[in-house]
């Protein structure tokens, strides 16, 4: 039966996961340390850092005194009562901090690969079938762009050009300062402000969400395009292209039935790990649009040597990854019947 | 064929894009408060609010502005401790007991009367909690005469502790009501997260909200009673990169920035802004380590002064911008001890010449070790390093760059491995004594392994500045100091960057405190501003 087997594949993938999931952690904890540098001396103030007794108090605190061994299997067995540590640079426990810091991301890299999907797949189809002429050589120069354009640069350009000098955007943050934050539910403040029933804070979010998105969109989309052109010219080569078209099936059908569906499943691959990249590496357009997400946290944590934080991070980026590939593997069997698990 | 299809996902693409800018363009200007609204971008090193707990620049202005100390300093006059909390105060001839008389009638944010009680816990249980401030009380105890007067006792004599009490980490809290949420005066305390949430201070603002990574937000105290002015009903500060600090604050969407570097406040449009700019009290310095072990270039005497009077240090301000200077000394301008701008050290290309060909050094070139990737109010390090290496190398001084990041190399730094070293002091208070860890075996000093023994006249010039007690015997004290370290010492001071702080014309009394940043009590609305 199907569910049996689809129930059996999603233990032996979850397995293997939580197998992963462990070696991310010993990865993670080993090059943390390898790191040269005194986590004490980039956290404690010249004086303190004198001072034996406050040394021995912050050591015993976060548990540096013992043996790395010792301190590895201590982090996982707090690990398994989901507890990820204290972060040695907020003082909070790495959970709320990462409770925090995901939502602000995700509500940007959500918005980015959505638009990236629908801009950089329609782009992408229009230059494969538009082969060698004026529209495949702008959309491949916009592509092209896309790629190249150093994210950073754009997002500096981006908020002088349109909150600056043309206004059309509001200036750094998640929010205006005055607006106060939406009651907490999803950490999402067009979502949580939607909920709560508060209009004017659900636009002030929105807008202050547009040029980041908008910035990390450009890349996505000129990744999307080009791999889409690529995808989508490879399938209409195939044989069973032609003979449906020989067949006299209108070409908009043929598009939708047989060309997209077989392109969808390397797309969708694509899609995953970008996706995956907008999560984890959007640490230089969060610096710039004073975003408090997980690229900066991530970039704060790895300059104070807060152990803890930087492991809670790896860790998370890990587990999005296996998640975001489970996913993809499950959709490819909902997209192609070739790969159905049964 | 495909024409039709093109158009429409050519048309849906902008449409999206479109409809969000659309929403952007309406909520750009909402969401101002009923009163004014102080809105201050600063980049975060912020920890935490607790003030036991801080010793962070940001968490400095903000303890400030939510907590009074004993003692402050009134505006940016640094040479006088001013009334804080206590009315006035009274050092013993031996400068070991410093009596202090607490002003009445001085209430926290609930209302309840600050007392001694609450002074004597603050005081005790920064000490006790063994947290980064603890040091500035080291060999201190604390205790109530009466309901009106603290005494604080220091095992040496202590002239400086009238200096080292404004320090907003020496805040005084609410005793009961910290104790009632996990203060204690011992390394059990556990009151910072509620410390973190709820402020239980005397001070003009109280603790509204705070997300350490992101933003804080303080709103008036309406039980104040103090000497300040509180102009603002809220006041955020948010964290934001120097480059975009600068578009916030000339767009209007902030009032205050606090981190534009000398050339960013150059372009700055002075009509609309305010910028009150002056030297910091950080001393950019250089340091050849005298361990023979380490190199045999930089602890040869011969090179160090060959290394002194190669440098160009007015080429040096021209990278650091307008507004810095050269400190004569390790002690900057602002600060009692510090030299007279004639005694500077001078570039003197022969007598450099001379000196190296004196030291016989050659072979392997020093290195020279730097945080890459730390930048001191704008001024990079890189930058500094880079325009010291061709200095030198226009001396015939070959050195070699060795930068890494600032967390890695402060271990280098910290256990005396570094050849060469550029790094800052920034003063924990601004007393000449806090510049004794330059002496031999001082903090400093030891860094650049350089012991008591190898140096005995400046030795006793550091004892005899430290053990001085009367003022004027101090400051002349410490100069002899700082006249021998520049002598005969491996350090080089640099440069003291600038400060800049800029602001709406809305906005007065923002004035440059190199302990606290910003008063936020005193900072003000113009007449017809906000």
């Amino acid at each position: 039966m199907v569910s049996s087997a689809l129930a059996r594949y999603l233990l032996r993938r979850l397995g293997v996961s939580a197998l992963l999931i462990v070696g991310v952690t010993l990865v993670t904890f080993v090059l943390t340390n390898l790191v040269p540098g005194d986590p004490v001396a980039a956290n404690l103030g010249q004086r303190a850092a004198e001072n034996p007794a406050t040394v021995a108090a912050y050591r015993a605190h976060y548990g540096l005194d013992r043996p790395l061994p010792v301190q590895y299997v201590t982090y996982l067995g707090n690990l398994l009562q989901g507890d990820l540590g204290e972060s040695q640079q907020t003082h909070r426990p790495v959970l709320t901090d990462l409770q925090s810091a995901v939502p602000a991301t995700l509500e940007i890299a959500i918005g980015a690969i959505v638009l990236s999907v629908l801009i950089g797949v329609g782009f992408g189809v229009v230059a494969a079938v538009r082969r060698g002429r004026l529209a495949d050589s702008v959309l491949r120069l916009v592509s092209l762009v896309g790629i190249s354009v150093p994210t950073f640069w754009l997002a500096l350009v981006a908020f002088y050009v349109f909150s600056f000098q043309l206004d059309l955007a509001p200036g750094s943050g998640r929010l205006a300062p005055a607006t106060t934050p939406p009651p907490h539910v999803t950490g999402l403040y067009t979502v949580d402000s939607l909920l709560a029933g508060e209009w004017e804070t659900f636009g002030d979010a929105l807008a202050h969400l547009m040029l980041p998105t908008l910035v990390l969109t450009l890349y996505t989309v000129g990744l999307l395009t080009r791999f889409t052109r690529s995808a989508v010219l490879e399938v209409l080569e195939q044989d069973y292209v032609r003979s449906a078209r020989a067949k006299g099936l209108p070409g908009r059908t043929v598009l939708v039935r047989y060309v997209l569906r077989a392109a969808m499943v390397p797309i969708l691959t694509v899609v995953g790990l970008a996706f995956g990249a907008l999560l984890s590496g959007t640490v230089l357009v969060e610096e710039i649009f004073a975003w408090p997400g997980l690229g900066s946290y991530a970039y704060q944590a790895a300059s104070h040597l807060d152990l803890p934080a930087v492991m809670g991070v790896g860790l998370l980026v890990g587990v999005i990854y296996l998640v975001i590939n489970l996913v993809v593997d499950l959709l490819y069997g909902v997209i192609d019947p070739r790969v159905r698990i049964s | 064929m495909f024409g039709a299809r093109r158009s429409a996902a050519l048309a849906a693409a902008a449409a999206v894009v479109l409809a969000v800018a659309a929403c952007g363009s309406g909520g750009s200007g909402g969401g101002s408060g009923s009163g004014p609204t102080l809105v201050i971008d600063s980049t975060f090193d912020l920890k935490t609010v607790d003030p036991g707990r801080e010793y962070e620049l940001t968490g400095q202005m903000l303890t400030h502005g939510m907590y009074e100390t004993l003692l402050t300093f009134a505006g940016d006059d640094l040479s006088t401790p001013a009334p804080g909390l206590a009315s006035s105060y009274e050092l013993s001839p031996d400068a070991k007991t410093l009596t202090l008389t607490l002003a009445q009638g001085r209430v926290f944010s609930d209302g309840s009367p600050v007392t001694a009680d609450d002074v004597v816990f603050s005081l005790q249980r920064v000490i006790g909690m063994k947290g980064n401030p603890s040091f500035l009380l080291d060999g201190v105890t604390v205790a109530k005469r009466d309901d009106s007067t603290v005494v604080l006792t220091s095992a040496e004599p202590n002239a400086a502790l009238p200096f080292i009490l404004p320090n907003p980490a020496l805040s005084v809290v609410n005793s009961k009501v910290v104790t009632a949420n996990g203060g204690t005066t011992d390394d059990t305390d556990g009151a910072e997260a509620f410390l973190n949430s709820t402020s239980a201070g005397s001070g003009p603002y109280t603790l509204k909200s705070l997300d350490v990574a992101s933003q804080a937000v303080l709103t008036k105290n309406p039980a104040y009673n103090g000497p300040a002015k509180p102009a603002y009903d809220n006041i955020v500060i948010r964290n934001v990169q120097a480059a975009t600090q600068s578009l916030n604050v000339q767009k209007g969407d902030s009032q205050v920035a606090l981190d534009l570097s000398g050339d960013q406040v150059s372009g700055l449009d002075q009509g609309k802004l305010t910028v009150t700019s002056g030297p910091s009290a950080y001393t950019i310095f250089l340091f050849l380590n005298q361990g023979a072990d380490i190199s045999t270039a930089t602890s040869n005497p011969q090179y160090v002064s060959a290394v002194k009077k190669a440098i160009d240090y007015p080429g040096l301000l021209q990278v650091a911008g307008t507004g810095s200077v050269q400190p004569a000394s390790m002690i900057p301008t602002m600060i009692s001890g510090s030299l007279p701008a004639a005694e500077a050290p001078k570039q003197d290309a022969a007598g450099a010449a001379a000196a190296l060909a004196s030291s016989g050094v050659s072979g392997q070139p020093p290195k020279l070790a730097y945080p890459s990737d730390f930048t001191l109010l704008g001024l990079s390090f890189q930058t500094i390093a880079e325009r010291l290496q061709s200095q030198l190398a226009a001396a015939g001084i070959t050195v070699e760059l060795a930068p890494a990041p600032v967390a890695t190399e402060l271990d280098n730094y910290r256990n005396g491995k570094e050849q060469m070293g550029l790094w800052y002091w920034g003063p924990d208070f601004p007393d000449p004594s806090n510049y004794l860890a330059f002496a031999p075996d001082g903090l400093i000093g030891k860094r650049a392994n350089w012991p008591a023994s190898a140096a005995p006249d400046i030795d006793r010039a550091a004892k005899a500045a430290a053990a001085a007690v009367d003022p004027a015997e101090r400051a002349s004290l410490y100069q002899e100091f700082q006249r021998s370290l520049n002598a005969g010492g491996p350090f080089i001071p640099l440069v003291q960057p600038a400060t800049n702080i800029v602001t709406a014309k809305s906005v007065t009394g923002a004035a440059y405190n190199p302990i606290w940043t910003l008063d936020l009590g005193s900072v003000g609305v113009a007449a017809g501003g906000q």
